[in-house]
């Protein structure tokens, strides 16, 4: 095998969690998230290391990888902005905020701007329904959010 | 105002386990449990009236009752932190603010049906909380209440924290199963149950996280309190309610069991509609849930009463829509939700939902026919009932209240191509 | 034993099995798509979801085990609505090209149709489409005839052993594949055909030979390995279009190798010596009559100083026996011994080849040959001036002296060139015999197309020699 796309951090988390699980299998999710932190997004090339770590079939690990949203099997812009259009959000007002970032970035939903800064995705519901409209930021939340407010959170991003 | 067992440390940040100790009686109800028998302690929480609160409303007790006394396989309980219905978010309240809570209401379950290890699966987007949880497992290691032998009992527990990574499907809990073993998150045919075969083949007890965050305090008080708690009854303790939507006052809201009708929570925890317009319709159990109109909602909210009038009260998310809103679009975001989140393994859901979603899309753009109207209420009475899972009946049971009870909406606007009503 | 009702009829059981297999024991079909009984149980088509009184919802048959004194309705209003529903479901996206869908004829989705469901769709949104995909060289997936029913997902991981099919995606997107379009890996690829219920994964090799229709079938048995497979000829006049599995669940359950199920293809070679042959002037093989190749292969053995016959134990037990009264009375003094795989002499040498079905022993009567008192082929004795081998299609010819070479049996042009005499014989779908597989078991070779070209049975080739009067 062509040397090792993931690091020795990425191994070392996987071996503390080994006695966690009574089967090596159900390490997967916690192995696709931890490989996502490293590398952004999970290349083929990252699935075959995983699958080979874990010991299954490659095609056993990209059929469970693409079965779960959060797994990015395509390449994302350095902020990966995610905005819940689901009902309550959309009650609030969701899908005038989608329209206003396209405008800004210059891209539908579901696109990469072509510096690879941002990535917009429409998102389902993200438990965040009493601060809604929200939206996801990469890994963190953004609550309460109108029109001005996702304006100065998108400026602030280098 | 009654008794609340929460809200009250809800705050800015988590509540560490110095103030669990101080403030809650942190692991006192553990304590009593160890010097329990398993039967003592499920006979308690049978008393308590608990129902499951992620959604079915299954008596935790008698579910804890199904795992056997002897198995050759380990047996597991798993939290059900999976919170994905939309318009539920009281669950990653409990997380973010008592995460020791949850934890103790773990250790109990796990010595009561004879388990050694627990799971806490969470859904994948609640990073912060995931991280909480870990910080005040962490603690709870260093102090003794997890691991081997806690506080001298022999008694063994260690609880790990799983992430999901999307899938509204893992809130069922063999898809849930599925996916801690990493796998697909797609249900499993039943039976056998998880309380026969679940984690890992093993017995295993799925609670949601609030079921289990009153665990210790019916250990604390009694079965018989938990039960008065509540104003019905069926239904002990009280009740985290998620307000969303049209309210000027959206939150989580705890009331005792069966204390308030809907009208009385969206005024008076609500706060009433925003912009003080007129009440269109409530979703009130999570999306799922079939729609209530306005002149519907003078109706007590708690299980049964709900189950009576046709819909439910599900994970108590209540989704509040005013006059303004098209109907014909939110029935459409709800459906793609479903279709989207479908799994796909049994028929008529992957195709229902999708046909569904195909015709009020087509609705919503102005191609609506008159005989869509029909045709979607079979389309849904065919997924009905008819699916390996629930998602099939969550997918059909709004279409189906929606077009029924909003029929004049859909027909007017199917008439006038696209409707003339502002969207918020 | 316990006792159900099923749409009136009264049914026994044994505990646990499940309605649909209780059903068809009284003659009720319920029908399905998902449900194999050579896999585990999904419930996922829930085509087969019937009443069953005291229950609320429709109950999947597949997955509901009979119990006692249960009464079951598989064609009450309920029970035919949901039938009419699944398959208004399956075939919302289905492209209905059965014109030109090589499982016609054949499908259960079609045949399903016919038989539950209705004539009519209310359907009219656009159909949900896929790209084709080249599977390797034993299957092509065509997906827009898929049902989801995950049958091959199975098979792959629960009987091939190799999780490489699989469903990527969810919901209404999810699509049963490989990954990145590589080629299958296992070798029993071939039963993703078998066990899918529609024309998405047909067999290339099959692909537009033959409507199904038109096959004649004759239960027969593999010659592949020592197992001895049970399977079908499937065959159009006179050219065999491919072998299926037929269960056994002694021997092969409900499967068959690749190997095996493509091992046909000799028959019909153009490389299969057909014409009786013999060595010409320059060396080269030429056709001949049968009396000249019978004067040859007589002049080539009658009078040899020592002479070794070497008997396939790719024949039947009838052809053995014959050649063990044959060669006594007319080549009296030979040597005679068996040979099929290198490295696997006798009985002893066989042994499993993999965990699921194949076997070392690359020819199916090794066993047979063996109780009929044969010995092994252990190398030409010092002397031998000639060598007669008689063999069917699978014996794998070993190093052979320069001697006077006849031999009588399925044999390619390139292996015929050693030798002085060809007369051809036949190869095991042309042929009715016995064979013993490795478990002992007797099973039938039986006859589902006519010797190819001018081949001839041995018994007849045998009958000549006897009554050819040399000229």
């Amino acid at each position: 095998m062509a040397s090792k796309i993931l690091s020795q951090k990425f191994y070392a988390e996987m071996e503390k969690l080994i006695p966690r699980y009574p089967t090596r299998v159900a390490l997967l999710l916690p192995a696709l998230h931890q490989a996502q932190e490293e590398t952004g997004w999970l290349p083929p090339e990252v699935l075959e290391e995983i699958g080979a770590y874990i010991g299954i079939h490659p095609a056993q690990v990209r059929e469970v990888a693409s079965f779960y949203t959060m797994y990015n099997l395509t390449p994302v812009g350095k902020y990966h902005v995610k905005i819940c259009t689901n009902v309550a959000c959309c009650l609030r007002g969701a899908n005038e905020l989608v329209e206003q970032v396209e405008r800004k970035l210059n891209i539908q939903c579901g696109e990469t701007t072509r510096d690879r800064k941002f990535t917009l995705m429409e998102e389902e519901c993200l438990g965040a329904c009493g601060t809604a409209p929200a939206m996801m930021l990469n890994d963190d939340y953004y609550e309460n959010l109108d029109s001005k407010k996702l304006d100065q959170i998108l400026e602030s991003l280098e | 105002m009654s008794e609340t067992l929460y809200i009250q440390h809800f705050n800015e940040q988590a509540r560490p386990l110095s103030y669990y100790l101080e403030k809650m009686a942190g692991y006192s109800a553990l304590k009593k449990a160890l010097g329990m028998s398993a039967d003592d302690i499920i006979t308690e929480v049978k008393k308590s009236n608990l129902r499951g609160r992620g959604g079915a409303g299954f008596p935790t007790g008698m579910k804890w009752g199904f795992i056997p006394k002897q198995s050759s396989k380990p047996k597991y309980v798993v939290c059900n932190a999976d919170e994905s219905e939309p318009g539920t978010f009281k669950d990653r309240d409990l997380m973010r603010y008592t995460p020791h809570l949850l934890i103790e209401g773990m250790l109990i379950a796990g010595h009561a049906i004879g388990s050694s290890i627990g799971y806490i699966y969470i859904r994948g987007e609640y990073t912060r909380e995931a991280k909480l949880l870990n910080a005040a497992i962490e603690e709870a290691y260093k102090a003794g209440y997890l691991g081997k032998n806690i506080l001298g009992s022999g008694f063994n527990f260690d609880l790990t924290v799983h992430r999901g990574a999307g899938a509204y499907i893992c809130g069922e809990e063999t898809g849930l199963l599925n996916s801690l073993e990493g796998r697909r998150g797609e249900p499993r045919v039943k039976p056998p149950f998880p309380a026969q075969a679940g984690a890992f083949g093993g017995p295993t007890v799925v609670n949601n996280v609030e079921t289990l965050t009153n665990i210790p305090f019916i250990l604390n008080n009694g079965g018989d309190w938990f039960a008065k708690l509540g104003k019905l009854e069926k239904s002990g303790g009280t009740r985290l309610i998620s307000i969303s939507g049209h309210v000027k006052k959206p939150g989580v809201y705890e009331i005792a069991a069966g204390s308030m009708t809907i009208r009385q929570i969206i005024d008076q925890l609500g706060g009433g509609i925003l912009g003080d317009k007129k009440l269109k319709a409530v979703i009130p159990g999570g999306s799922s849930a079939p729609v209530l109109t306005a002149d519907e909602i003078d109706v007590v909210y708690d299980i049964e009463p709900l189950m009576k009038i046709g819909t439910m009260m599900g994970s108590a998310a209540m989704m509040v829509v005013s006059e303004d809103y098209c109907v014909v679009r939110l029935i459409q975001r709800i459906t793609k939700f479903y279709e989207h989140e479908s799994c796909g393994q049994c028929t008529p859901c992957r195709e229902g939902c999708k046909w569904m979603e195909d015709v009020i899309h087509r609705i919503l753009e102005g191609h609506g026919r008159e005989q869509d109207l029909n045709l979607l209420l079979n389309i849904a009475d065919n997924i009905s009932g008819k699916t390996l899972c629930a998602l099939g009946d969550a997918a059909a049971g709004p279409v189906t209240s929606f077009v029924k009870k909003f029929r004049a909406d859909f027909e007017a606007y199917i008439r006038s191509g696209k409707n003339a009503q502002v969207h918020h | 034993m316990p006792k159900c009702t099923i749409d009136g009829r009264e049914a026994e059981f044994t505990p646990g099995q499940n309605l649909i297999e209780v059903a068809k024991k009284v003659g009720i079909e319920i029908p399905y798509f998902c449900y194999h009984p050579g896999l585990s149980v999904v419930a996922q088509c829930r085509m087969c979801a019937v009443q069953v009184e005291k229950m609320g919802k429709l109950q999947t048959a597949c997955s509901t085990p009979a119990t006692e004194g249960m009464v079951v309705h598989t064609r009450s209003e309920i029970a035919k609505q949901n039938q009419r529903s699944i398959m208004e479901f399956l075939l919302i996206n289905h492209p209905l090209d059965c014109p030109i869908c090589d499982k016609s004829g054949e499908c259960d989705l079609q045949d399903n149709s016919y038989k539950f469901g209705d004539s009519n769709s209310r359907y009219t949104e656009e159909r949900r489409t896929y790209l084709d995909l080249d599977m390797g060289p034993v299957i092509k997936k065509n997906m827009n005839r898929c049902i989801h029913c995950t049958r091959c997902i199975r098979f792959g991981e629960e009987v091939a052993n190799i999780h490489e099919m699989v469903a990527v995606r969810r919901g209404n997107n999810t699509e049963i594949t490989t990954i990145d379009g590589r080629p299958l890996e296992t070798d029993y690829a071939g039963n993703y055909s078998d066990i899918c219920p529609t024309g998405s994964l047909t067999l290339k090799d099959f692909r537009f030979k033959r409507r199904a229709w038109y096959l004649k079938k004759t239960n027969t048995v593999c010659e592949g390995c020592s197992r001895g497979c049970n399977m079908e000829i499937h065959q159009d006049a006179n050219r065999v279009h491919r072998c299926l599995p037929r269960v056994n669940m002694d021997v092969n359950q409900y499967w068959l190798c690749d190997e095996g199920r493509f091992n046909f293809h000799y028959l019909h070679s153009a490389e299969r010596v057909v014409e009786p042959a013999i060595k010409g002037k320059n060396d080269d093989l030429s056709m001949t009559d049968w009396d000249s190749a019978l004067d040859a292969a007589k002049a080539a053995l009658v009078g040899a100083r020592k002479l070794t016959v070497l008997v396939g134990s790719d024949l039947t037990n009838e052809e053995i026996l014959l050649l063990q009264s044959f060669i006594p009375q007319h080549l009296s003094g030979a040597e005679i011994v068996h040979f099929g795989t290198a490295g696997v002499a006798t009985v002893a040498d066989d042994a499993a080849a993999d965990k699921l079905l194949k076997r070392r022993s690359k020819t199916a009567n090794l066993h047979g040959i063996e109780q009929l008192g044969l010995k092994p082929f252990r190398g030409i004795s010092d002397g031998t001036d000639a060598v007669l081998v008689v063999r069917g299609g699978r014996a794998e010819l070993p190093e052979l002296p320069s001697v006077k070479l006849v031999g009588v049996g399925v044999f390619e042009k390139s292996e015929a060139r050693n030798f002085s005499v060809v007369l051809p014989g036949t190869a095991f779908a042309e042929k009715d015999g016995t064979i013993v597989n490795f478990q002992g078991k007797e099973q039938k070779l039986r006859r589902a197309v006519i010797p190819a070209g001018k081949s001839k049975a041995l018994s007849e080739i045998l009958m000549m020699w006897m009554n050819r009067k040399s000229s």
